[in-house]
Formats: C-alpha cells, sequence, structure tokens
C-alpha cells in the first residue's frame, strides 16, 4: 500500500442547473489551504479566476491551489486511479456527477478503494425547481433518489429562508442535514471539512457558520466500540475524521452525515476533528458527547 | 492505365437488382469496374483473369453497423464464457457450461501465463449455470496465491479469488456496498458495480480506456471483422483523444488493412459542444478506412439489466422502470445542437418509452432545424412496434435491432424481463420493414460475437437458446436478412453510395464465402463458411 495520505474523495450530485458549478466556483475560489483536484463534466461552465491559473493542457488546468480536470462517463472510475497516481497527490478530491448520475455510485469508489477517504455526497437542491422535478414521470425517481443518498442537502436559488414545504420533502427522503447555500459564508467546510486533524489543538471556530471541534488523546477504541461511538454523535455534527487509536492497530476515520467509513492505519495518537453547523450543535455538544462516550 | 483483374466466382450475390447474380466482377484502382460474365469488363481495356476465387461465392462485403473496437482488449486476457468463442487469430476457445470446466479451463491458462501475472477472465454469465453462484473458493481452486479475476459478461460484475481480495484490503469489516458476503460473513469473492471492482481493476492492470486504438488492437479488430466477413464497422462509443485519434488513423491506413472503420464519439464524456468541436477537427485524420463522423448518445441502459426504460405494464417482475443515463432535457438539447450542427447520431434505446421519447426529440430538433438527409439511427430499439417504426419511416430516422438477442436472451425476456407477448415481437424486423424504414441488425460485439451471418440467422429464424422460436411473425426472408447486413447497414452509415452492394463504381469490398447463404436451408444460414474478405481489392484470405 502507498505511504501517502488517503485521497478524500467528495462527489457533488444534483440536477442539470442546480447550481453544482456555481458551487465548484465558490469552493475554487475560496481560500482553504488545500490542494483540491476538481473532476467536472466540461469546462465550458467553469470560471475559474484567471490568477489562480497556472497552467492548461488537455483534459487539465493547473491552479496555484490543484487542478480541474474534465473527465466523465464509465472511465470515471480509472480516472479516479489517475488522480491517485498523481505527483503530488492532491489532498482532497471533488467530483461533479452528471445531472442524471447516481452519486452514491460514485462515491463508493472511496470506501472501497484503499488508498481513499470516504468524502461525502453534497447533493444541490435547486429550491424552485427541484419539486417538480421530483414529481417528473420520467426522471422523478432519480431524483428523489439523489436525495436520498445524500450525506448533506445543499439548497441553492432559495431567496427568503428554505422553503418549509421542500424541507419536509426532504426530510421524509432523508435524515441528511439541509444547508440553505444562501445562508453560508464558505462551501469548503462543508465539502472537504477544512481542518487539518491535529494541527488545531485548541477548540476554535472554523469559519462563522460553523462549529468545530479537535481532540488529541490516547483512548483506545476496538472498531464496534468506535462505530457504536459514532452512531451517537450529536445532530448537526456533518463530518468527523480523524485518527483512533485500536487493540489491533489504529484506524483512520471519516463520518460524513451518516456515513462511516473507518480503514486501517498507523498512529501514536487519536486525533480527531468534527465539525457542525452553528445554531444546530455547540462545541460544548460535541465535546460532551465525547467525554460521555469514552467514559 | 491501371491494371484490371477480373475475379471469377461459383456466384456473385450482388444486393443490386439490375444484376442480382453475376460470375465475374472486376476491379481496377480498389473498385468494382464491372459485373456480369466472363467478358464483363472487356470494353476498358486488357484484363487479367483471377480464378483462385472460383470455387467462392461473393457478397458485398458484410457492414456491421453497431460494434465496439474494445472487444480486442478483452482478447487479452483469457475467455470464460457459456458460448464457443473465435478469438482474432482464428483460436476457438470452448464454452464453459458448468463451473468444473471454468476451473479447469482457468487453470490450464494459469499455468500459459508469466510467474507473477494475474489471471484475469471475461466473458463468464451466470444467468446459464445453474449451479451455484461463482465463489472465491472456486477461484483458489485455480489459484490460492496469485490473484484470479473474472469478469462477467454484463460488465457490472466479477468474481475474485482471496488474493485478489487480500490485495483491496477487502475483509470481514469492510462495510462496501456491492462486496458481497457468504453466510460466514466474508467476502465471497463477488464484487458488483464498478465502485467495488475499480480497486481491483486498478491493481491487476485492466484500465481500457484507449487501449484498443493501439496499433495491435486496432490490427486485432482488423482480423476479427476479416473472420465474419466484415469489411465496414463501426466502433459505436469511442473515446477519442487526438493521439489516440491518430494512431487509428495511421494504423486502419496500413496497406491491405481489412475494414473501414467508423468510430461514432461519445457524447456522454464531454459537452455537445466539445464533441461537435471534436469531430471538427478530427476529421482531418479521415480516409478510405477511417470515416469519423457521427457521435453517439446513450439514453437508457438495458432490459436484461432492467435499466432500460419501458413503457406500461414495464418489468414482469414488478422491478421498478429503468434509468436515464442522460436526462430527457438533455436528450432533447443534445438532439436539437447536433441536428443543427448536422452532425449524424446514432442513439442507444433498449426500452420502448426511450425509443419514443427520442423519436419526440428528434421531431422537435427536425422542426427546427430542418435536414432531410439526417438518417438518425436508433440503436437497438429492441422495443419498437409499428407504431414507433410508422415515425420513424415519416422522419426517415433508421433503425439498427439487436437481432441477435433472440437467440442469446429471448429465453429470459420471455421468462423474467419483459414477458411473453413483448418479448415475441422484440426486434421487429417484419414490422420495420413493413413501416418502411431503413433497417440493419448488429451484435454489439463484444456483447454477443460479431458475425453477420448469425446476426441474418437470428433475424430469419428468431431461434432462442432453448430451440423454440419467439414471434414467428417477426421473421424476415433470408434476402431482407442479407440485405440488411449488407446495403441496410450501409445505408445507415451514409455508405450505400461505395459499400454494400456488388455494382459498378463502388468499392471492391467482399466477403467471401464457402457456400451460397441463398441456398443453403436457411436454418444452416449460419454455418455458411466465411473464407475472408477482399477491402478495396485487397484480398485478405483467412
Amino acid at each position: 500500500m502507498s505511504d501517502l495520505p488517503r485521497l478524500p474523495l467528495t462527489v457533488i450530485g444534483g440536477y442539470l442547473g442546480a447550481g453544482k458549478t456555481t458551487l465548484l466556483n465558490r469552493l475554487l475560489a475560496e481560500d482553504h489551504g488545500q490542494r483540491v483536484m476538481v473532476m467536472v463534466n466540461d469546462f465550458g461552465a467553469i470560471n475559474i479566476d484567471a490568477d489562480l491559473i497556472e497552467k492548461a493542457e488537455g483534459d487539465t488546468i493547473s491552479l496555484t491551489n490543484g487542478c480541474v480536470c474534465c473527465t466523465m462517463g464509465n472511465d470515471l472510475f480509472m480516472a479516479l486511479g489517475d488522480a491517485l497516481d498523481r505527483r503530488p497527490r492532491p489532498d482532497h478530491l471533488v467530483v461533479e456527477a452528471s445531472g442524471i448520475a447516481d452519486p452514491a455510485k460514485i462515491a463508493m469508489a472511496a470506501r472501497a478503494e484503499p488508498e481513499m477517504a470516504y468524502g461525502g455526497i453534497a447533493v444541490v437542491v435547486d429550491a424552485v425547481n427541484w419539486p417538480a422535478l421530483a414529481d417528473d414521470p420520467q426522471i422523478g425517481a432519480q431524483m428523489q433518489g439523489q436525495a436520498a443518498v445524500a450525506d448533506m442537502l445543499l439548497v441553492s436559488k432559495a431567496t427568503d429562508g428554505l422553503p418549509a414545504g421542500l424541507e419536509a420533502r426532504l426530510a421524509a427522503l432523508s435524515p441528511a442535514p439541509v444547508v440553505d447555500l444562501a445562508t453560508v459564508d464558505a462551501v469548503a467546510p462543508l465539502l472537504l471539512g477544512g481542518i487539518t486533524p491535529g494541527a488545531a489543538q485548541a477548540p476554535r471556530r472554523a469559519h462563522p457558520g460553523y462549529v468545530g471541534w479537535a481532540h488529541d488523546g490516547t483512548e483506545v477504541l476496538d472498531r464496534a466500540a468506535l462505530e457504536a461511538l459514532v452512531a451517537a454523535a450529536p445532530e448537526g455534527v456533518y463530518r468527523i475524521k480523524g485518527k483512533v487509536l485500536g487493540p489491533e492497530g489504529a484506524h483512520e476515520l471519516h463520518v460524513v452525515g451518516r456515513t462511516v467509513d473507518i480503514k486501517p492505519t498507523t498512529a501514536a495518537r487519536t486525533t480527531l476533528v468534527a465539525i457542525g453547523l452553528d445554531g444546530r450543535v455547540t462545541q460544548g455538544d460535541i465535546a460532551d458527547w465525547w467525554r460521555d462516550a469514552v467514559g | 492505365m491501371s491494371s484490371i483483374t477480373v475475379f471469377k466466382a461459383r456466384n456473385i450475390i450482388t444486393m443490386d437488382r439490375n444484376r442480382p447474380q453475376a460470375t465475374h466482377v472486376a476491379v481496377r484502382e480498389g473498385r468494382i469496374l464491372a459485373v456480369g460474365g466472363v467478358d464483363c469488363a472487356d470494353q476498358w481495356g486488357a484484363v487479367s483473369h483471377d480464378d483462385s476465387l472460383a470455387d467462392t461465392v461473393l457478397m458485398p462485403g458484410f457492414v456491421e453497423g453497431h460494434c465496439h473496437m474494445a472487444e480486442t482488449v478483452f482478447w487479452e486476457w483469457a475467455y470464460a464464457g457459456y458460448h464457443d468463442r473465435t478469438d482474432p487469430d482464428g483460436r476457438l476457445w470452448r464454452g464453459k457450461t458448468d463451473i468444473e470446466t471454468v476451473i479447469a479451463d482457468l487453470r490450464a491458462h494459469l499455468a500459459t501465463l508469466p510467474d507473477d501475472a494475474p489471471l484475469i477472465a471475461w466473458g463468464f454469465d451466470p444467468i446459464f449455470l445453474e449451479a451455484e453462484r461463482l465463489n472465491r473458493s472456486h477461484l483458489d481452486a485455480v489459484s490460492d496465491t496469485r490473484p484470479v479475476v473474472v469478469l462477467y459478461s454484463s460488465g457490472h460484475l466479477m468474481c475474485v479469488n482471496s488474493p485478489a481480495l487480500a490485495a483491496v484490503g477487502y475483509e470481514r469489516h469492510s462495510n462496501i456496498e456491492g462486496v458481497m458476503r457468504g453466510s460466514d460473513g466474508e467476502p465471497n469473492g463477488e464484487l458488483q458495480e464498478m465502485a467495488a471492482m475499480f480497486p481491483v481493476m486498478r491493481r491487476m492492470g485492466m484500465d481500457t480506456r484507449t487501449r484498443s486504438h493501439r496499433p495491435d488492437h486496432v490490427r486485432a479488430f482488423g482480423r476479427i471483422c476479416q473472420r465474419v466477413g466484415v469489411t465496414t464497422a463501426t466502433d459505436l462509443f469511442a473515446l477519442l483523444t487526438d493521439e489516440t485519434a491518430q494512431t487509428l488513423s495511421a494504423t486502419t491506413a496500413e496497406p491491405g488493412y481489412p475494414v473501414r472503420v467508423v468510430p461514432a464519439v461519445s457524447t456522454i464524456h464531454s459537452s455537445p459542444e466539445e464533441v461537435r468541436a471534436q469531430i471538427a477537427d478530427l476529421a482531418r485524420l479521415n480516409h478510405d478506412n477511417l470515416r469519423i463522423g457521427p457521435v453517439k448518445l446513450m439514453t437508457d441502459g438495458s432490459i436484461q439489466g432492467f435499466s432500460a426504460r419501458v413503457k406500461w405494464p414495464g418489468y414482469v417482475g414488478g422491478q421498478p422502470n429503468g434509468i436515464w443515463n442522460m436526462a430527457p432535457d438533455e436528450i432533447f438539447a443534445t438532439c436539437e445542437l447536433m441536428q443543427a450542427a448536422g452532425i449524424q447520431m446514432h442513439i442507444h434505446t433498449n426500452g420502448d418509452e426511450a425509443s419514443e421519447l427520442v423519436l419526440d426529440a428528434l421531431e422537435r430538433a427536425a422542426r427546427k432545424h430542418p435536414w432531410p438527409g439526417a438518417r438518425h439511427v436508433l440503436q437497438h430499439a429492441q422495443m419498437m412496434g409499428p407504431a414507433l417504426f410508422a415515425r420513424a419511416a415519416e422522419m426517415g430516422v433508421c433503425v439498427n435491432l439487436f437481432a441477435n438477442h433472440i437467440w442469446y436472451f429471448g429465453d429470459q425476456h420471455a421468462a423474467l424481463t419483459i414477458g411473453e407477448d413483448r418479448a415475441a415481437r422484440m426486434d421487429a424486423c417484419r414490422a420495420a420493414l413493413d413501416a418502411g424504414v431503413h433497417m440493419a441488425i448488429h451484435s454489439d460485439a463484444p456483447v454477443t460475437p460479431m458475425s453477420p451471418l448469425f446476426t441474418a440467422w437470428c433475424a430469419v429464424n428468431r431461434q432462442t437458446m432453448s430451440g423454440r422460436t419467439l414471434g414467428a411473425a417477426q421473421c424476415i426472408s433470408v434476402e431482407e436478412a442479407l440485405r440488411a447486413i449488407t446495403l441496410g447497414a450501409a445505408h445507415t452509415l451514409k455508405m450505400d453510395d461505395e459499400v454494400g452492394s456488388i455494382e459498378t463504381g463502388k468499392r471492391a469490398d467482399f466477403a467471401v464465402l464457402g457456400d451460397d447463404p441463398t441456398l443453403v436451408d436457411p436454418a444452416t444460414l449460419h454455418h455458411v463458411p466465411v473464407l475472408g474478405t477482399m477491402t478495396g481489392g485487397y484480398l485478405n484470405l483467412l
């Protein structure tokens, strides 16, 4: 196995015109400090600040903070292999699924591939058009299916808060947190996590709108105990990642929404970070959960 | 003056109604100069006579309107399918009708590989095996020290042995959808869908993306075609980069290359605008044997995979309707853009709902951007009936029906997918011809083996693997079927002015046969031997 850190994969789903590209444009423009590789359907709609572009050749545009490449279709999976083989390996891979695709089919690759880590499924839901699409006789089932597999539902085009009817419909399909993209001032914490495990000793607020929590200790948990612990995490925490010591080797943990990815790793200490939405969870809630859970 | 060669044959079936049969054909500059008797070209000057084909029967070179060059990549691996199959070099791989034979044959194949190479096999189809499902202990019996990977013919599954599972770290704690488990909770070796399969493929060197356009593979594709009498063939979902297109262009231009290749670029890998620009750019690489130009659209899935979009009453098992690979909005938008750009489309539609929606999209595009000569083609179109065929005929839309499905999957369709009534009118060649649609029939190789005479046999006899006749009312005559694999398919590729019949002015592209398909018992049409081909005047006998 490679000695390089695992490559986290986040998949962006959502119908044509829902706002996936706008979301990616926002991500690329943010100062998140990570080398992000973005795979898109086509370059046409991506609006990259010229200051960020280092060079463009063939199907890849190199940026000062990562790169954008254009690969889709059945060969997407082998392109994930290209991303893993890239040196330096990116810090995070973000794949824009096609408008009709099931994002879970792509995201599952991150759980299967030993050198990848699960970075979650973010489905962009267009507040204006989604309800009609979800009832469409041709594609309604596929639209609802996208929402059902999401780890987070990101609502675009809401002009006056989340429409109550939309929230109720989404809640019936999925327990994933619903976030109004108009109310967050950064999307990197949603899509990437945005905090390096172990870097922050003290709890801190990562960004306005988000609550961050970090832990550094020596707790030892077996896999079953870790899974039970994660299952009891407070609502409003949508990402937990880090390394946890175990009786037979350490675990690398990536939790996004309800999805848990645990793979073997090496570690000297138990280090974790979590991120949640301000107003839905507090640092204290997260700290209490951890303290109570590990006893 | 270039030389004129007059070839003598036992019979020449021309597909030209002006002279349906002949005994001699004169070739000059790679084209047909004259057809008729021994003296047919005498008025053109001095001729030389070639009687080496005097015992053979010539037909127009067959045209395979729906196949994939990727078949050659699979032949790098061992064949593990149920049916006998011949590789590009003519070696017969026997079909494996039980798991014991799969194991025995793979073990024998392993001995032929380098010591450190994994064993990869393809074409396995569990639908035909009555016994237990293939699992890792079967493959551990092939080797418990080297990775063994068996790809299923559907492309959606594989089975691997314990060393391959270990290579990707799949174990009892792996909570991965698609990593199937046995009753003991351990992965049983079966992996479903690409997410679970790709870590194995990545480690075993199974990246097939653009390999099929490498010179060795392009040449092997030529040999596949030559063995079955094909002189024009599509690559109907081509992923072309500038580099692979140049390789493809150079290799197909080698003297005597036996097949004219028509790649249809896929639109799913890039935006329609990019595809349009790419085709305009790549067309500069075209020559007699390479015809970059059309595009391929994928709309729904497959009937046997329950992913085709079907109309009421749906699947007999109550499975949910299939999935769109392109959103209907995208289908409409892409059809309009391609129509406006003057790019011919080959459009994959298996279910009748998909066929109907695509006809709607083509109709709207045609109203906005009239193009009488568009000749877009619905590919597979397996569930179209008279009403949809009538609409296709009205719009000049062609169909390329999947006749081979009747034999390979007909029994399953009747019993498990769409039920008896609709299975009996699948791939409805009779209805299509009666509606006046320009029709071809195809193999979709490597999904089923390329062999136009077999495809024609399917359309004539509609016999399934169990031996029954599935929908006798849709059978067509031998002559109609032979037309479908020659002029009919040439029409769908807009090459009917060049190939598809043996008449003055056309390319000297012939299938060289050992018997006369119009004289044999129609039930044995598929047994007519193919001795080779002539392409542009180059003779390529086996």
